[in-house]
């Protein structure tokens, strides 16, 4: 399992991706950077990628990040991890996935309570029609106003 | 320089709309019309090792009634004119895209996990971020791959080169346009925004094999000559600028 027809992010979404839109014109964020993290195959270098991750986050004195994610099933493996291993040094992490009624959590942990579901789909499944379950500017949203609120508490 | 911000580097990125698309002797782009030249297909072909055939259409708007193979990845077409990624100035062509589809010679579709071949008009979910609206031009680019070849690593990083080697010449005319007669530009600042909270983006993406994988900081925006795969760079997290990113940073292999 990892990246279906319909949630998969294709390089003109890339191009102009509602989630940097979203988070660049915000007036009161610094966006320091979009880290691309890739998914590997063993579990051990899942969490070495996922780990390296959360490390480049400290090292740069985030306040908060969002962490999205194109795939799931397997990739959920990684996404949980990196999102725990941010979680754990005490960042403020949001999440975007897509969940659905198909793609609950192989995996989870306390830090993933904030996930913004980009599932558009009626069944919550995926569909196999490109573009459908793909992250848009309301998800974009939901997700800075979830980050905004956890680094308030913080 | 205000003392709230400290701007670091600027893209800019001008857009040119096109109202037609059509197919002639040679590459070019006339006022609004991008004309596309197939003569040199057989040539790319003839120097590949897994692609069987390799034919592009142009698809009219909300013409999607018709058969589609399971569609690799959906492209715009950009090219720098000053700069390197995220910086300098950049022209994209709005109003077309370029559409990459898959199969092999005995019919198996090309993909990793699920396929999306079948009628367009209900494979394609119109007007995303990630997908052409309902209004522009689809140059559909349908490669048939040798047997069994959708699998191999190698053959889908040549399928992606031969698409880029045909968007080249579409961008070595792009580059040569009259700077003046954009449709629309935005500027683009990569700066801090001081005492604001401090956000990053992570993106997960794929990185273990055929359809499953990502290039970074390709030569051309959203291009694949000049990219390095993330398989290649063990995964590891790689830090972009938010004007790398949005200048085409990130070529989607899935």
């Amino acid at each position: 399992m990892g990246i279906g027809p319909s949630t998969k992010e294709t390089t003109l979404h890339h191009f102009r991706d509602p989630l940097l839109d979203v988070v660049s014109n915000d007036e009161d964020i610094d966006l320091v950077g979009v880290i691309v993290v890739g998914t590997p195959q063993h579990n051990e270098d899942k969490y070495f990628v996922g780990k390296r991750t959360a490390t480049w986050l400290e090292a740069i004195r985030v306040d908060g990040t969002i962490v999205s994610v194109d795939g799931w099933g397997n990739s959920h493996v990684d996404y949980a991890n990196t999102i725990e291993e941010i979680g754990k040094r005490g960042i403020p992490v949001v999440g975007l996935s897509f969940v659905g009624t198909q793609a609950n959590f192989v995996v989870s942990n306390q830090y993933m309570d904030t996930i913004v579901d980009f599932n558009k789909s009626k069944e919550g499944i995926e569909t196999e029609v490109v573009g459908e379950n793909n992250a848009n500017y309301l998800d974009a949203k939901k997700a800075l106003a979830f980050l905004k609120l956890k680094m308030r508490e913080d | 320089m205000s003392k709230e911000e400290k701007i670091f580097r600027r893209l800019v990125i001008k857009t040119y709309h096109i109202e037609n698309v059509c197919v002639a002797d040679k590459t070019s782009i006339e006022g609004n019309s991008l004309i596309i030249s197939l003569d040199k297909i057989d040539k790319i072909i003839s120097n590949t090792a897994y692609i069987k055939d390799l034919k592009f259409e142009i698809i009219q708007p909300r013409q999607h009634d018709r058969w589609t193979n399971s569609i690799m990845d959906i492209i715009p077409i950009s090219t720098k004119v000053l700069g390197k990624l995220g910086e300098g100035t950049t022209h994209t062509l709005t109003g077309v895209c370029v559409l990459l589809t898959g199969v092999d010679e005995i019919g198996n579709q090309v993909a990793e996990f699920g396929s999306s071949e079948g009628n367009l008009k209900e494979q394609l979910h119109l007007n995303r971020a990630g997908t052409p609206s309902d209004k522009d031009y689809i140059i559909s680019c349908n490669v048939t791959l040798r047997e069994g070849e959708g699998t191999n690593r190698k053959a889908i990083l040549e399928v992606h080169k031969v698409c880029d080697v045909f968007i080249q010449e579409i961008r070595d005319q792009l580059k040569k346009i009259d700077s003046k007669s954009y449709t629309e530009k935005h500027v683009f600042y990569d700066k801090s925004r001081l005492n604001k909270k401090k956000v990053a983006i992570v993106k997960q993406v794929a990185g273990q094999g055929a359809m499953y994988d990502n290039q970074i900081l390709p030569n051309e925006p959203s291009g694949y000559s000049g990219g390095r795969s993330i398989i290649d760079l063990g995964n590891a997290p790689v830090i972009l600028t938010p004007n790398e990113y949005r200048d085409g940073a990130l070529r989607a292999m899935t």
